[in-house]
């Protein structure tokens, strides 16, 4: 295949790998137009039948496309970046410059991440270095091949190199770190924490992407509608289902407000046909036995912890339905374990929500309400308020943060002579 | 209540290993139904744990499809038991590294004394009935006669019955280290050399506190009619590199003994009474009053004879808390389901190893509380 993608073993491979970037960085400006050309041809090329089986590649490919794209750009870098041209701003003048090499370190969990992160950097005309983890070689290895055979010209295969090596060779993040002039940093807090402290120059940028969870949230006059209950309930299960509920933006408990002379177990039921469903759809294909052992005891703790708590679950450990009150977030299980709360009131729910929520799902059927209840969340930390459905949709900002503007350098022109 | 104690009874007074699958399972069955229903009537949680169970257990048609509880619910503090405080007679502990929870296994009477006999009974079919000397590979403080009581002082104690004498051939110096005893343990061997001898350590402590210094020396203790036996786990020999050919062939250089004197037996604090040693074969078998599932982590299946899984212990034995049906963190292949070439009857398998752990590196995992952007 190509080069793009390297096991590595020395320190030396890496600092060879940022200098051979370097060089070809200075060479050609690419605008984000010529980024969005390639970028289209690689979308369609990921839409084969062998790429399906790559959890995310739907996202992957509807990130890429130009539609989504370039309202994008327009917002975080300005409205003529598209053609890499000079933007007027008052006596100034404005354009996007890369910052250089920038460095991505995914987190080990969401296939499709590694080059998620790198599209970003890529956008802002940047080299990239990812560090991929060796349990996401493969399909980095195949989601890549795509882009080789769809950038015919190298116009962003000269700017990247994908370095395969294991999280505990402190030695080659700390090659890979000195070799960056910004860095894209995601993954849970042990991971981040170490990476954050590697030795990077003082000049480097970083985006820290650390551990977050999700939920979701459905007012009574929304989850006791029989006309929309089942389509709700397909929704809950795709949120769920994706990257095994183990992504940052995964939905690990759902929040119901009560609604007198309706019961949420009819609710339940349904949602538990979903889950079903779903998982004829997509079954998994292995698991991990420590998530199963952990799976088992998140039923039979909850189950033994309150005589008033409920679960639906089938024998095996597709999926599980948890059934309580109160709003206090449990310690997340992943792997389809879903908590749902009975609570009085939603926006008394969001009050109690802090920083370690990125993102709340929501059917609302009150737009005034969902304001109301989105402004509280978001001041008590929370980064996304989304549709439910539509949790995992990879759209900026993202924790909060610019993902293109990030890794620019917005460079100011004033002219010496009006 | 009595009548379940008869029938217990009934199971732990027949040869441990000699009935045949098919004429073992419908009474093996029809108790731990009551034993569960009994538990249930006990604990409101675990009656509730019960009724979400997908299959109903009163419709259950075989061993497999009961409810069983992960091993890790016994951690609580205190012990989740299913009798009253006063009539718990000792607590016992499994061994744990700093920043872990032990499990806490609560034993009233009944429960302790079926536990000894249990022991007992298996232990016999491997080493036969007589008593013999007995050194014990570690400090005497294991055995501490409290309420308490630690996974290794209950290995040490549940051999108890074959002894005719006690030997403990380690002690713990002024740091708490252990120490071997190198006099004292000469001496024993002196004294026993040609006489039958029982010898039990945990593996880590055997070979690290007697086999890496004896071979050292080297000192062989000259006693051939010895039987080793050992329990605990490998991960530590493991580290080192140490497999089983070697630590057997270690021991029985030390002892002056042939290999297959060292016998290997897995066992759990939370499946009390029962142990699986080793039989000629390399197998571990299950004894009448006992059985074990090895389930798929992808469904939790009951796997096939030769398929690996995650070990689900089963006993009639607790009634002082819930360990009928516990799934374990432990990996076990199944060998095969009745006529291992030693001559038990029922299931018997091979450990395999600890469940991993998975790598909590996503981004979904949170470890801790962050405050509010803005605090209410």
């Amino acid at each position: 295949m190509n080069d793009l993608i390297r096991n590595v073993d020395t320190p030396e491979e890496i600092t060879a790998a940022a200098a051979e970037l370097r060089q070809g960085a200075g060479a050609n400006e690419i605008s984000p137009n010529a980024t969005l050309d390639v970028f289209e041809v690689w979308a369609a090329a990921l839409g084969t039948p062998e790429m399906a089986a790559i959890p995310g590649i739907a996202f992957l490919r509807l990130w890429l496309r130009r539609n989504t794209l370039e309202p994008i750009i327009a917002r975080e870098l300005g409205p003529g970046a598209l053609d890499g041209k000079w933007m007027e701003d008052g006596r100034a003048q404005l354009k996007a410059y890369p910052v250089g090499v920038v460095g991505h370190w995914p987190a080990g969990n969401i296939e499709i991440q590694p080059l998620l992160s790198m599209t970003c950097a890529l956008l802002g005309g940047n080299a990239c270095l990812v560090r991929i983890p060796r349990g996401l070689r493969d399909q980095t290895r195949q989601l890549i091949e795509k882009l080789v055979q769809s950038d015919t010209n190298r116009v962003l295969t000269r700017q990247v190199r994908l370095l395969v090596f294991d999280h505990e060779r402190l030695d080659l993040h700390r090659a890979m770190a000195q070799s960056v002039d910004g860095a894209m940093i995601w993954g849970g807090e042990e991971a981040v924490t170490e990476i954050r402290s590697l030795p990077f120059p003082h000049w480097a940028r970083l985006a820290v992407f650390g551990p977050r969870i999700s939920v979701a949230a459905m007012d009574a006059a929304s989850w006791s509608d029989l006309a929309v209950r089942e389509a709700l309930c397909r929704r809950i299960a795709r949120d769920v289902w994706q990257f095994d509920q183990q992504a940052c933006s995964s939905p690990q408990v759902l929040f119901l407000e009560k609604k007198e002379g309706h019961s949420a177990g009819d609710f339940v039921q349904a949602l538990r046909a979903a889950f079903e469903t779903e998982n004829r759809i997509h079954p998994r294909e292995t698991i991990p036995a420590a998530l199963t052992s952990a799976i088992c005891q998140a039923r039979a703790s909850w189950l033994l912890e309150d005589v008033a708590n409920s679960a639906i679950f089938p024998a095996g450990p597709e999926w599980t339905i948890l059934l309580g009150q109160g709003s206090e977030i449990p310690q997340p299980t992943e792997g389809k374990t879903l908590t749902i709360l009975e609570v009085n009131d939603l926006l008394e729910t969001a009050a109690k929500l802090d920083g370690n929520v990125q993102t709340l799902g929501l059917v609302l059927a009150d737009p005034e309400r969902e304001s109301a209840l989105a402004s509280v969340a978001a001041s008590r930390g929370v980064d996304r308020i989304v549709q439910l459905g539509r949790m995992h949709v990879f759209t900026p900002p993202w924790d909060g943060v610019d993902l293109i503007r990030i890794m620019v350098r917005m460079v100011r022109h004033v002219r010496s002579v009006q | 209540m009595s009548t379940l104690e008869a029938r217990i009874d009934e199971l732990l007074a027949v040869p441990p290993y000699g009935l045949a699958p098919q004429d073992r399972e419908p009474a093996f069955l029809a108790l731990l139904k009551d034993e569960l229903d009994y538990a249930c009537s006990r604990n409101p949680g675990y009656q509730n744990y019960v009724q979400h169970w997908p299959i109903d257990p009163c419709a259950a048609q075989k061993l497999a499809d009961l409810p069983y509880l992960p091993v890790a619910l016994l951690k609580a503090d205190p012990a989740f038991a299913l009798v009253e405080a006063r009539e718990i007679k000792k607590t016992l502990t499994s061994s744990f590294t700093t920043g872990q929870m032990p499990s806490r296994i609560a034993l009233d009477s009944a429960t302790a004394r079926r536990m000894g006999k249990a022991v007992a009974a298996i232990a016999q079919d491997f080493l036969g009935a007589q008593r013999r000397s007995y050194l014990v590979v570690d400090v005497p403080g294991s055995v501490a006669q409290g309420p308490k009581m630690g996974a290794r002082g209950a290995a040490i104690q549940g051999l108890m019955p074959f002894a005719s004498e006690v030997t403990y051939c380690l002690r713990a110096d002024s740091t708490g280290d252990l120490v071997l005893e190198l006099d004292k343990l000469l001496e024993f061997a002196e004294a026993h050399g040609d006489s039958p001898v029982l010898v039990y350590g945990f593996t880590y402590i055997l070979w690290e506190y007697l086999v890496k210094p004896l071979l050292s020396n080297p000192v062989s203790l000259d006693i051939p009619n010895v039987h080793i036996l050992h329990s605990g786990g490998w991960k530590r020999l493991q580290d080192e590199a140490v497999d089983k050919k070697s630590f057997n062939r270690g021991l029985a250089q030390v002892f002056g003994c042939s290999a297959d004197r060292v016998i290997d037996f897995y066992g759990m604090v939370e499946n009390v009474g029962v142990i699986y040693p080793d039989c000629a074969e390399g197998n571990k078998h299950v004894p009448a009053f006992g059985d074990v599932i090895v389930r798929d982590p992808l469904t939790l299946e009951p796997v096939g004879e030769g398929q690996q899984g995650m070990i689900q212990v089963c006993s009639v034995l607790p009634t002082s808390f819930p360990g009928h049906l516990l799934l374990t963190e432990d990996l076990a292949e199944i060998v095969s389901h009745d006529g291992c070439r030693c001559g038990r009857r029922g299931t018997c398998f091979r450990f395999v190893g600890r469940v991993p752990k998975s790598e909590l590196r996503g981004c979904g995992n949170i470890g801790r509380r962050r405050e509010p952007a803005y605090p209410r």
